[in-house]
């Protein structure tokens, strides 16, 4: 928290943050329009329930608020790097399958795909203000996909969106709360600030 | 001679041998090479190069680096840039590489003589990029998520060489592919960015001759937006009648951005935009209620927007979108006036009331009807007249009085305060003064002076004055506060205006003050057409009528009239504009005159057509002063001359007028009293048959001059006396003759002579002087004797002399008489010269009557008529005179008996004709 107490730092951390939670909320709503236009190209249920997808982290989380800053930072580092491996491997697969076909869906997932590259960011340099460094990806990346059929691909990728979709507001809340002045970071948010 | 062809032939292998120095495998070496090959260098920068010969080159001859020469296309470069590094190498150098040109050559001098190509290279000169500076950016929203960014950049100058341009841009931990321009050198769009992450963009620049990278620009593209217009712009009026309410949808997401607007408004057919507070809209939103708007008018919308931290770019205005506010009461009563016509009835007026419809953002709506209400002021306690009306005039008759009539228009939300226009009686009230008018602007500004009392307000009467229409009265009013205004009308230039101001009091009218303007003057359209009226000598009066009020287009100030001779210069004369005649004066005198007329108005004049004129050669009076004393002159010359001759008429009468001898006492009578009597009456006619006398002349011969007769002049005598006797017995056959019958007049005259036996002793002797009718012979002339003394010795002498000549011509001889009778025509006949002879004339009718006796009494006469064709002419004419009983037989007996009556004297029948008279 060094570096946190010069008011450059200060200033950098309260931009990374302001633009992170935007960043959260314009992924979200990305998020939410790739969504649907998944479900309708990839021929799925949009109420078909899909049950937790290996190597997608869970947005949940049951002390939340106990958590702190720099936990709160690492979770979502990592789950983002997750994200960031999983639609990368979605991209790759949906290229496969649809070709250039389905331009559209494609530059959708690139587009969610580079936001949730940035996020990713945002979070590494707010961990390097927090005077911790960012992780290292080497063995934070998910697991081999395993070998799935074409239907199982396809509500996988709708685990993943519907999940990044969940860790965009948990995201935008997490900000929030580092964003709040004071060493607090560990406090829990108050209510009106939740997205 | 051995040597000279052992070197020819040496040169040529040599020749061969640089050219072809080796051919093995089909490829063919040179004997050297530049060193560098095709190099790009740096405009200004300095150069060296260098040719390199082959060393298996120097083998066939002398060839060494010395012998180089270096070319730039064919020019020769200097030897002082040449270097001999050793014998095969040579370099060349140039400080300015501006000076170079392609292709640089390396040649060989094969002994000094012949040159030869060993090797060329292109070189290409340009520039270095420059950094490329003033790099911009930014996102234009195409579609709800899909956010292009455009970089553009100055690119720098230009290199002469290929330079490729690449905008490069990265986030921190990622690198993208670079944006490569297409067609151009100075922007590149970049297909997507992402928001929210600062990005580092920056271009790069590289050519041949080097890279070059613009300073790099760090930005969230966010922040950089130019967002899409709203759109589905809608209007809805609301409950107020000032108020629309907007609606629209944004296309830019509020997780991406939050927007701030600006709406603008404007009245349909205005072209000046209002705008909503920018601080009233501030905020995201989709919906804003515009306030303060006029009732029952039509707006048109339009509204933009951008990033609500006003970070970024404003949208484009969306589409206009109109809508109509509900209607209000009308906020005033409509402008009255009136216009009274008194002039049927001296009891009764009849009233024009007319009003103005309301100005749109006054009716608030539209207006259904006018309410109108008259009441008689003089009469308080007859109830006012009301009328209901859709037009805005109303023409009521009254009985003279004061009336205030009351104007309301209506709407459908309600009625409008009244309009109160009173008539009085009479416009008794004080007047405006001064009124005057003043185009400005494109437009007639009226001013007046104010009366010294509290004025209601002004109504500003006009009308367009004109030949070919009606005066079409205008109106409008004025606050009581002003002494001035514009006519609000479609004034046009080059027209005559009417203007009237009246004053209106809260008790009264003051009487109308006019003025004549025009909001723009011209030349007039046509001049006016000038004649005159009267023309003198030297003076020309002019009329002309004044040009139409259409036809002056502005005040005619003045005419000037021009007026000139055909050669002479043109005299122009300023007349005032009320006059419609001039006389010219001092013209000159029968002299045509061109004359034109100019009538001027402030802007120029334009002339009429010519006129001309031709002024009289005498004056008034002239002719008469010249006239009258001629004629009085004349008049006592006159008298004088009478008077002289009255005085000397014994001495006139003397030389003009001679005595005549009576030839009744001629002793000549006496000397033949044998001839009968009867042929004394021989017509005058054939006594003086027309002959060919062209002059007579008369002499006088004194008594006692005998002596002087000639012979010749006694021939006829002669003859006659032989004729006679050979128609001795046949007297009256001479008588019958015709009226060439010189025989008979021979006779007659010897029947004179008898008569002439008693008269003076003068004889006149008349000389009769004949001319033949063209060729035909001359008839011999006669003279006759007026001597009182016998011819017998002279006669009888003639006859001897004059038988054998006359007859052997056979000429018809004739005597005449001066009797002042111009007798010319020698071929027309005696016959002819009696028919032209009225029978009025008594004589000549007499002379008929004497030759029808003689013709019937004498038969002979044929005898000698056929020997001639004229009597014999005047005897059928005779015949046929007797036979058509021309002159009745009664008449010619009658005058026969007369003249029988008659002396027996010489008296021709001229006498009482005016003819001769014996004296």
């Amino acid at each position: 928290m060094a570096a946190a107490d010069s008011p450059s730092a200060a200033l950098r951390r309260r931009d990374l943050c302001s633009r992170g939670i935007r960043l959260a909320g314009k992924m979200r709503s990305d998020v939410i329009d790739l969504l649907d236009t998944y479900v309708e190209r990839q021929g799925l249920d949009a109420s078909a329930s899909v049950a937790a997808v290996e190597g997608v982290p869970a947005a949940a989380a049951e002390r939340w608020d106990e958590q702190t800053g720099t936990q709160r930072l690492l979770d979502n580092l990592a789950a983002y790097r997750a994200f960031r491996a999983l639609l990368a491997q979605m991209l790759e697969e949906q290229r496969e399958q649809l070709g250039e076909a389905d331009a559209a869906l494609g530059r959708a997932l690139a587009a969610v795909l580079l936001q949730v590259s940035a996020f990713a960011y945002h979070l590494e340099e707010l961990l390097r203000l927090e005077s911790r460094g960012p992780p290292s990806e080497e063995g934070a990346g998910p697991p081999p996909p395993p070998h799935l059929g074409l239907f199982e691909r396809k509500l996988r990728g709708l685990g993943v969106l519907r999940e990044l979709a969940q860790w965009a507001v948990r995201s935008a809340r997490d900000l929030r709360q580092l964003a709040k002045p004071g060493p607090g970071s560990s406090s829990a948010p108050s209510p009106a600030e939740s997205p | 001679m051995f040597s000279a062809w052992n070197w020819v032939a040496h040169d040529l292998y040599l020749l061969l041998n640089i050219c072809f120095l080796e051919v093995s495998g089909g490829l063919v070496q040179s004997c050297g090479h530049i060193i560098p090959e095709s190099p790009v260098l740096a405009l200004g920068s300095n150069f060296t190069a260098l040719c390199i010969l082959n060393e298996s080159c120097l083998d066939f001859g002398n060839i060494y680096a010395n012998q180089i020469i270096w070319k730039i296309k064919n020019r020769v470069v200097p030897k002082e840039q040449y270097r001999e590094i050793n014998r095969t190498v040579s370099s060349v150098t140039f400080n300015d590489t501006s000076s170079l040109a392609t292709p640089l050559t390396c040649n060989i001098l094969a002994d000094g003589q012949i040159e030869q190509n060993i090797y060329g290279i292109t070189v290409t000169i340009g520039l270095p990029p420059e950094k490329p500076k003033n790099l911009s950016c930014i996102v234009h929203q195409v579609s709800k998520l899909t956010y292009p960014m455009t970089c553009t950049w100055n690119p720098g100058r230009h290199t002469f060489l290929d330079t490729h341009f690449r905008l490069k841009y990265r986030w921190p931990q990622e690198n993208f592919p670079d944006c490569i321009p297409k067609d151009v050198n100075n922007s590149c769009t970049i297909t997507d960015v992402q928001f929210f992450v600062n990005l580092e963009v920056w271009v790069e620049a590289a050519n041949a001759l080097g890279k070059a990278e613009s300073d790099p620009l760090v930005l969230d593209p966010i922040e950089i937006v130019k967002p899409l217009s709203p759109h589905n712009l809608s209007v809805n009026s609301g409950i107020l009648p000032t108020v629309l309410k907007l609606s629209w949808e944004n296309r830019i997401s509020a997780a991406v951005m939050k927007l701030k607007f600006n709406i603008r408004y404007r009245i349909t057919g205005d072209t000046n935009w209002m705008q909503v507070p920018p601080e009233d809209t501030a905020s995201p939103r989709t919906s804003f209620s515009v306030q303060g708007l006029r009732p029952y008018t039509e707006y048109v919308f339009s509204i933009r927007c951008m990033k609500e931290d006003g970070v970024g770019y404003w949208s484009d205005w969306s589409e206009e979108k109109t809508g109509v506010t509900t209607e209000d009461k009308p906020t005033k009563g409509p402008p009255i006036w009136r216009i009274i016509d008194a002039s049927r009835s001296p009891a009764s007026w009849t009233v024009h009331l007319m009003w103005k419809a309301l100005e749109p953002f006054e009716a608030n709506g539209v207006i259904l009807q006018y309410e109108v209400t008259v009441r008689a002021k003089s009469s308080l306690s007859s109830p006012p007249e009301k009328y209901s009306v859709n037009t805005t005039n109303l023409t009521l008759k009254l009985p003279n009085g004061t009336y205030e009539v009351t104007v309301i228009a209506r709407n459908r939300v309600g009625a409008s305060p009244p309009s109160v226009l009173l008539i009085p009686a009479s416009n008794s009230k004080a007047p405006v003064k001064n009124v005057r008018t003043l185009p400005k602007d494109g437009k007639l500004w009226v001013g007046w002076t104010a009366p010294n009392s509290y004025v209601l307000k002004y109504v500003i009467e006009w009308c367009l004055v004109s030949n070919s229409s009606d005066c079409i009265t205008e109106w409008q009013n004025e606050p009581g506060n002003v002494q001035g205004t514009y006519l609000k009308g479609d004034i046009k230039p080059f027209k005559c205006y009417l203007i009237t101001v009246y004053p209106l009091y809260a008790d009264g009218q003051g009487s109308g003050q006019s003025v004549k303007a025009y909001l723009q003057q011209d030349r007039p359209s046509k001049g006016p057409t000038v004649q005159t009226k009267k023309v003198g000598k030297a003076e020309a009066v002019l009329t002309w009528n004044h040009l139409t009020v259409d036809e002056q287009n502005g005040f005619i100030r003045s005419y000037t009239i021009f007026y000139k001779t055909i050669d002479g210069n043109e005299t122009a004369v300023t007349v005032d504009p009320s006059k419609t005649e001039y006389t010219l004066s001092s013209l000159t005198s029968d002299t045509l005159y061109t004359v034109r007329m100019m009538a001027y108005t402030d802007e120029g004049g334009r002339s009429g057509p010519d006129f001309t004129f031709t002024t009289q050669k005498f004056g008034k009076g002239e002719i008469e002063a010249i006239v009258v004393p001629v004629c009085l002159a004349f008049l006592l010359i006159v008298l004088l001359g009478v008077l002289f001759c009255f005085n000397k008429r014994d001495l006139i009468k003397k030389h003009i007028w001679p005595i005549v001898p009576d030839p009744s006492k001629s002793n000549i009578a006496q000397w033949s009293p044998q001839v009968p009597a009867k042929h004394n009456f021989s017509s005058k006619d054939q006594m003086y048959p027309e002959g060919s006398f062209t002059d007579v002349s008369v002499v006088e011969i004194e008594a006692d001059d005998k002596k002087s007769f000639s012979e010749q002049d006694l021939k006829p005598f002669d003859l006659l006396k032989k004729e006679k006797s050979t128609s001795e017995g046949h007297s009256s056959g001479i008588g019958g003759s015709s009226c060439m019958s010189s025989p008979r007049q021979s006779v007659s005259d010897s029947d004179e002579g008898e008569a002439t036996q008693n008269t003076s002793s003068t004889v006149q002797y008349s000389t009769v002087v004949l001319n033949g009718y063209r060729d035909q012979t001359p008839v011999q002339v006669f003279s006759r004797s007026e001597s009182t003394q016998p011819l017998l010795d002279s006669e009888e002498r003639s006859e001897d002399h004059a038988g054998g000549g006359d007859s052997a011509t056979q000429r018809q001889q004739y005597f005449k008489r001066n009797g002042g009778q111009d007798e010319t025509n020698t071929d027309r006949p005696c016959f002819e010269r009696t028919k032209q002879i009225t029978p009025a004339n008594e004589g000549d009718l007499v002379g008929f009557a004497q030759l029808q006796i003689s013709g019937q009494s004498s038969q002979p006469l044929g005898i000698e008529l056929e020997k001639n064709t004229q009597e014999a002419a005047l005897s059928d004419v005779l015949q046929t005179s007797t036979e058509g009983q021309t002159v009745r037989p009664e008449t010619v007996e009658g005058s026969l008996l007369s003249v029988d009556e008659m002396p027996k004297s010489y008296l021709p029948q001229t006498v009482r004709q005016g003819g001769y008279m014996p004296q």
